[in-house]
């Protein structure tokens, strides 16, 4: 009798020792899912953020790309028209005729035991070719990173033009005032 | 542990050809502008091994791409296909005159391209004894192609018989060059500054003749940017800074940032000249040289480094003129020839100024020939000014 009511009560005894461990166990499952939610919710938000900024970033991107794009495709229109102006100006009058003396300052540079000779007169084809020149010169001058003042200041020494606005303009555009 | 100057000076003059005088140090490290013998002197070099470590000894960005691609691939040959190839290629091409490249090692190569496509362009012409004509002063290279195209070495009897068919007229002489040019004429190949002759712009005025006079023979425009080009005038390559376009191109040293590699380019009109079997190299276009041709393009291609030289170039020139017994300077960008007063040994200038920690290069008599590396900066010219003047003083 003694030993059936010690077997019951060790019975009842791990039951409730059993629910107890079923409810904590049900309630750190509960608490593992919220927080598992919870992170869960907050790696999605995090997410939406960084992808929203490189969403920006990529636009900001692709709007530079477009204005060089742009930019790129104006200076070969410049480019191009102005290669076209030189071709036209060169084929004027194809007879061979020799270039203007420009004196010796226009060769970057003489050595001093180098006679200097004499050069003949300015023609009309040497001048269209020397605008040419001044033009192309310019061009590539603006396309490789130029300045205005650099391709002025080479204009004015290479090719004594002292008022070079029309050939920067056409191939710049007009100087901002 | 090195062997210190005195040995290897022993070994190279029991073992290596005599072709080189030799200054007497022995470097061991470099870094950007400086280098260090093996005693730890520090010297400022201003001659960056002849204008090819333009972006300074040992860039980093350089250094990591080589490691980088020897440790996966070092050589496949040009029979394959290898992307570092390819796409500096289009580099190349689409920075300068728009057609196709052929790799070479060297610059000398490179001009030995050239010439081929030259003389292959005029036979399709219906030239039979096709002709280059360039200007006396200038240096295409020493293999006997680019060899015959240089004057001044040309005429070494000891070494002929030379290669026909090239012939020279007075620098920046236009009306001999027009004179010169004519319906034998495969090209006219020009240096738009002559950099071994001690830094010489040619004229614009001889440009101009140049271009007009192959435009009219149907020959072809070449120019030699192997000193000039990946920035070092000032521009990406020097002709931008002239008033002509050339149909072909020659591009080295500085191209590969201390690895050897040459490159031709050229414009569409010469683009298909070369077919299979006219040209090859087995080493030209390796992955490890192109790769690092790609990573010096990142850093020279950039308009702010090629202002900064342009800057540069004219705050050195402005200091070395306001010095006593210099004449005159020379040249473009960081490209300098210092022309001294008469009477002054300028071997003997060069010389002191390596005891005072200058590296620099005497390509004639009474010239000094400055190619800093491009990342120089505005501190390091005031010294090499001040290095110069002091030397100056000194030897006159």
């Amino acid at each position: 009798m003694r030993r059936s009511s010690l077997e019951a009560s060790t019975s009842e005894r791990l039951a409730a020792i059993v629910a107890a461990a079923e409810q904590a166990a049900s309630q750190v499952i509960d608490d593992a899912e919220a927080e598992g939610q919870r992170y869960l919710a907050e790696a999605r938000e995090e997410a939406d953020r960084l992808v929203a900024e490189r969403l920006a970033s990529l636009a900001l991107l692709t709007d530079s790309l477009v204005a060089q794009a742009e930019m790129i495709r104006q200076q070969s229109e410049r480019l191009l028209e102005s290669l076209a102006q030189a071709r036209a100006e060169l084929q004027v009058d194809p007879s061979p005729q020799p270039l203007p003396s420009r004196g010796p300052h226009l060769s970057a540079v003489v050595p001093a035991e180098e006679p200097v000779e004499e050069q003949p007169a300015p023609s009309s084809n040497g001048a269209r070719q020397n605008q040419a020149g001044a033009r192309l010169l310019a061009t590539q001058m603006a396309v490789s990173g130029s300045s205005r003042e650099e391709i002025a200041s080479r204009l004015r020494i290479g090719f004594e033009i002292d008022d070079c606005n029309a050939i920067l303009d056409a191939i710049l555009g007009p100087e901002d005032d | 542990m090195s062997l210190g100057l005195e040995e290897t000076r022993a070994l190279e003059e029991r073992y290596l050809m005599h072709t080189y005088r030799r200054g007497p140090v022995d470097f061991v490290r470099g870094e950007g502008v400086l280098l260090w013998d093996a005693e730890g002197k520090e010297y400022l070099d201003f001659l960056a091994g002849i204008s090819v470590c333009s972006v300074g000894h040992c860039h980093p960005a350089v250094v990591a791409v080589v490691t980088e691609q020897s440790a996966r691939l070092m050589h496949v040959s040009n029979l394959f296909y290898t992307e570092p190839m390819a796409r500096l290629a289009q580099r190349l091409s689409e920075s300068s005159l728009g057609g196709r490249v052929f790799f070479a090692n060297s610059g000398t190569e490179a001009n030995e391209c050239a010439i081929k496509v030259a003389r292959k362009h005029a036979h399709e012409r219906g030239i039979t004894a096709p002709e280059i004509v360039s200007f006396e002063g200038e240096f295409h290279g020493r293999s006997y192609g680019a060899l015959a195209a240089t004057p001044g070495l040309a005429k070494n009897e000891a070494l002929g018989p030379m290669l026909p068919g090239f012939r020279s007229v007075p620098r920046n002489d236009a009306a001999a060059l027009r004179a010169a040019v004519g319906e034998n004429t495969a090209a006219v190949l020009i240096e738009p500054i002559q950099g071994e002759a001690g830094v010489y712009p040619t004229s614009e005025e001889a440009l101009l003749a140049a271009r007009e006079a192959c435009d009219q023979s149907g020959a072809l425009l070449i120019f030699d940017e192997i000193q000039t080009g990946m920035g070092r005038t000032g521009s990406l390559w020097a002709y931008q800074q002239t008033p002509v376009r050339p149909d072909v191109m020659t591009a080295a040293k500085a191209l590969g940032g201390g690895v050897p590699i040459g490159a031709c380019i050229t414009a569409p009109v010469a683009a298909d000249v070369l077919q299979p079997g006219d040209h090859g190299s087995t080493f030209a276009a390796g992955p490890v040289a192109t790769a690092a041709a790609l990573a010096v393009l990142d850093i020279v291609d950039d308009p702010g480094l090629l202002r900064r030289v342009r800057e540069l170039g004219a705050e050195l020139r402005e200091g070395l003129e306001a010095l006593d017994r210099v004449r005159e300077t020379r040249g473009r960008g960081l490209m300098i020839g210092i022309g001294l007063e008469e009477g002054i040994d300028a071997a003997a200038l060069g010389a002191d100024l390596l005891c005072r920690g200058l590296v620099v290069n005497v390509p004639a008599p009474g010239t000094v020939r400055l190619l800093p590396p491009l990342v120089v900066d505005s501190d390091q010219i005031a010294k090499a000014v001040g290095l110069i003047g002091d030397s100056l003083a000194a030897v006159a």
